[in-house]
């Protein structure tokens, strides 16, 4: 293309918008929030991607896309202490199918790394479809300027600030100190550093973390919720089959959804709450456009 | 008289060398192997030790239990029966290491081989003796000096570390010069591989290791000569075996090279002096000889053979030694009560028997995923040196891991299914309310009971109330330990955001295995263990 026909695409472009200004503006057409129900985590977490616009709306040819589960702890599937292997297996499969260069699954858990990604099956599950799953890489932690209200800076594995496009996958729990955790929560999953200590505000430091971390899509996990013992379990007891996968692109939205699994409303979350007055994202779920479909 | 060597012998020689290696790597094989492999259960990759008799014998006599998978150590009974001292020779991969080291010496002229002079050492005789005498009195120091216990304990604690420290800041150099995909996948073997990187007495018993190397420096394999008990007693079985050394007078030349390249102190030339006990067969001799005069002919039947001369006053001294060694290594306030800090694996048998089994190798420190279990320095007093303890402060004990209970080689640690591993309570954990942040600072933490892996939590969350400095109260969650549920484990110590010194720390009272070591009465009823 030389100059002449580049300035004359321009001009031609923005024509075409000046009368027809919904070309551009597909993206309004979806639902905010996919919301699907059905007996297959493969299939639900499919569908509920296709319903928000298909992963070609997030994921573009020749992308590095980090998928970000949660396998904190050294627990297996049925249990719901981790995202569920299958989920994320679907979604390895599908940004490598939409054209994506290179899919990584990393998360810094909390019992030793070999373990967790071993036991929870999700090592085994995104390797076959493809991805590259990473023990988290001490040589590749750097303080970030993170210009949050509370933490300034901290620790950050690259692998989250270097990729294209990341995709949060987290699985819904409870938790003692924030009652439960969700997708905002799962980003300390990819922080060094000595971040017990972020317990001592961990409601601003959830929002202060979830300003920082841009993902283009959260797909919640609640194929299995965990709804007691949080945020490990252990007996098959504190696992509930719930069977729903909830996506969508404001990550404050899907958190408030997920509240909801556990007959909470999502006002009970301070972090939602202020999240939603700092502009990050909707919890009023009668605002929100909502397409829920059992498959 | 027409100089030529042996063929024959070098090809036997080379064959020999190449055993070694195949030995020593699969002993290698065996000690990277040992980790968590994916799933929960990991194999036999503690076999190397079920072939020592040396272990098979002192584990025997000091617990008066024999341990079942001990039963290989027969083969080698019987092999050196017939064959002689061929494991020390052509198998024992720190035998191998003393090889390749005397040779790397020698080529190197650091080490230049004198002909012997005067009688030989029996060191290592009377050192067997001396372990023999405690076992008799249940004191098992065999794991201090047995080749197998020393070597698999000094690449776990020192060698390997310190091989892992020099290849992480290999791979900082790296990421430094920007070769990033190389510098990531070396991370991602490492982290595959599972070394744990920091062991307390790392320094002690590498130093050690490495000095017992150097001994190369003196004499040619100076540990298997003259201090290995393994192969003395080795030695003692091999007397009648059928490979016999023949030297034809009529080749040889007396020029002494066999003796003086001999590797350990069998004393080759002239034939009669030569020690069937003290030759690992390595061939060396045979293989250098100049004139191909020397022979290794199978001779069945017992000729009158030279064998070590052991005094008998040596031998009763030795043994009176051994016996005034049982009380002097119980000089120790660990016999009359538990140190706090004697936190053993999940499956150790209750102190006493643990002592007499435990040979110190460190498999169970290899295989822990967490590198909490450490070897000890004074917590289970001398003769327990070396024994594993769980140190929270470096590494918890992981719930759904019985890996150490596995790999034990003698039984130590009673191997354990998952579904009884989970119930054993290794100790208590205790909050220091002093340090604790909600305690003291009225702040939010939670990180214990986030982290506590029983259902339901040990650790429960209750609102207390707290005194901050200007007199106003706050009333944060605090932790509140249940000891019916708390197993020890040491994840909350090791988690606990109070980095110097934990708030909250485990310590060995109310241990399963132990009947005194307990808190509350209705405790020992209820939990009263697999044993």
């Amino acid at each position: 293309m030389n100059r002449r026909e580049f300035i004359k695409g321009l001009a031609l472009g923005s024509l075409a918008l000046k009368f027809q200004p919904d070309l551009m503006a597909q993206a309004q057409d979806y639902p905010d929030l996919a919301w699907i129900q059905g007996e297959a985590p493969a299939q639900i977490t499919t569908e509920a991607v296709a319903t928000i616009g298909g992963i070609q709306r997030f994921v573009s040819k020749g992308d590095v896309v980090v998928v970000k589960p949660n396998i904190g702890w050294d627990r297996i599937p049925t249990q719901a202490a981790c995202t569920n292997p299958v989920v994320v297996k679907t979604l390895v499969e599908l940004c490598l199918g939409a054209g994506a260069k290179e899919v990584k699954v990393i998360d810094n858990p909390c019992n030793p790394a070999r373990r967790t990604y071993a036991r929870s099956g999700i090592a085994d599950a995104a390797k076959e479809a493809g991805a590259k799953v990473l023990f988290p890489n001490p040589h590749k932690l750097k303080k970030m300027a993170l210009n949050g209200e509370w933490l300034k800076e901290w620790e950050v594995y690259t692998d989250f600030v270097e990729s294209d496009k990341i995709i949060n996958v987290p699985i819904a729990k409870t938790h003692s100190l924030s009652r439960l955790t969700l997708g905002m929560k799962n980003w300390l999953g990819a922080l060094g550093g000595n971040r017990n200590q972020l317990h001592q505000k961990l409601d601003q430091a959830m929002i202060d973390l979830a300003a920082f971390f841009k993902p283009c899509l959260t797909v919640m996990d609640g194929y299995r919720i965990l709804i007691r013992n949080g945020p490990q379990g252990g007996r098959l007891s504190d696992a509930k089959l719930f069977k729903t996968v909830v996506a969508g692109t404001d990550y404050v939205a899907v958190d408030a959804a997920a509240v909801t699994f556990f007959d909470m409303q999502p006002q009970d979350l301070p972090s939602l709450s202020i999240a939603h007055q700092k502009g990050f994202g909707e919890i009023n779920l009668e605002k929100l456009k909502i397409e829920k479909r059992t498959v | 008289m027409k100089k030529e060597r042996s063929k024959k012998y070098r090809l036997i020689q080379a064959l020999r060398i190449l055993s070694q290696a195949v030995f020593f790597v699969l002993f290698l094989y065996l000690l990277f192997g040992t980790h968590f492999p994916g799933e929960d259960y990991i194999g036999r990759v503690e076999i190397f030790f079920h072939f020592d008799p040396l272990l098979a014998l002192t584990t025997f006599i000091a617990s008066r239990t024999f341990f079942v998978s001990f039963v290989f150590a027969a083969i080698t009974v019987v092999l050196t029966f017939i064959l002689g001292r061929i494991a020390c020779g052509w198998v024992c991969p720190l035998g191998s290491i003393h090889q390749a080291f005397s040779f790397l010496f020698k080529k190197t002229k650091l080490l230049r081989p004198k002909r012997p002079k005067g009688k030989q050492t029996t060191w290592k005789y009377y050192i067997l003796v001396f372990i023999l005498v405690g076992t008799l009195f249940s004191l098992n120091l065999v794991g201090i000096l047995d080749p197998l216990s020393l070597l698999y304990r000094s690449f776990v604690t020192g060698i390997l570390p310190a091989a892992d420290y020099g290849f992480s800041a290999f791979i900082g150099i790296l990421y430094k010069i920007h070769f990033f995909s190389l510098g990531d996948s070396l991370v991602q073997f490492t982290e595959a591989l599972a070394v744990n990187p920091v062991f307390l007495q790392g320094f002690f018993i590498g130093t050690l290791f490495v000095g017992i190397v150097l001994l190369n420096l003196w004499r040619e394999r100076f540990w298997c000569r003259y201090l290995c008990p393994l192969g003395a007693f080795l030695g003692l079985i091999s007397r009648w075996n059928v490979i016999k050394l023949k030297i034809d007078p009529k080749k040889c030349i007396e020029c002494h090279l066999c003796n003086i390249h001999c590797e350990t102190q069998a004393n080759p030339f002239p034939v009669e002096g030569w020690k069937s006990s003290e030759c690992v067969y390595c061939f060396t001799c045979s293989a250098i000889c100049p004139t191909n005069a020397m022979e290794f002919p199978l001779l069945p039947r017992p000729e009158d053979i030279k064998t070590i001369d052991l005094s008998r006053r040596k031998l009763i001294f030795t043994s009176l030694l051994g016996l005034l060694a049982v009380p002097f290594f119980r000089l120790s306030p660990a016999t009359k009560r538990t140190s706090p800090k004697l936190i053993r694996p999940p499956g150790a048998l209750p102190e006493e028997q643990f002592l007499q089994k435990c040979v110190k190798c460190g498999e169970c420190m290899k295989a822990c995923p967490t590198n909490g279990l450490q070897p000890a320095l004074s917590e289970a007093g001398p003769e327990g040196i070396w024994t594993p303890v769980l140190v929270p402060e470096i590494g918890h004990c992981e719930y759904y891991c019985s890996l150490c209970s596995q790999v034990c080689p003698t039984g130590a640690i009673q191997e354990l299914a998952i579904a009884e591993k989970t119930k054993v309570k290794i100790g208590l954990a205790w909050v220091n309310k002093n340090r604790c942040i909600p305690y003291d600072l009225g702040t939010p933490c939670i990180v214990c009971e986030e982290h506590c892996p029983t259902s339901p939590k040990a650790i429960k969350l209750v609102k207390t109330e707290v005194k901050l400095p200007d007199g106003t109260i706050r009333t944060p969650l605090a932790p509140v330990i249940d000891t019916e549920l708390c197993i020890g484990c040491g994840i909350c110590e090791n988690k606990c955001p109070v980095v110097d010194k934990p708030a909250i720390y485990v310590t060995s009272v109310g241990e399963s295995r132990s009947e005194r070591n307990q808190l509350l009465l209705d405790l020992i009823k209820e939990n009263s263990g697999p044993y």
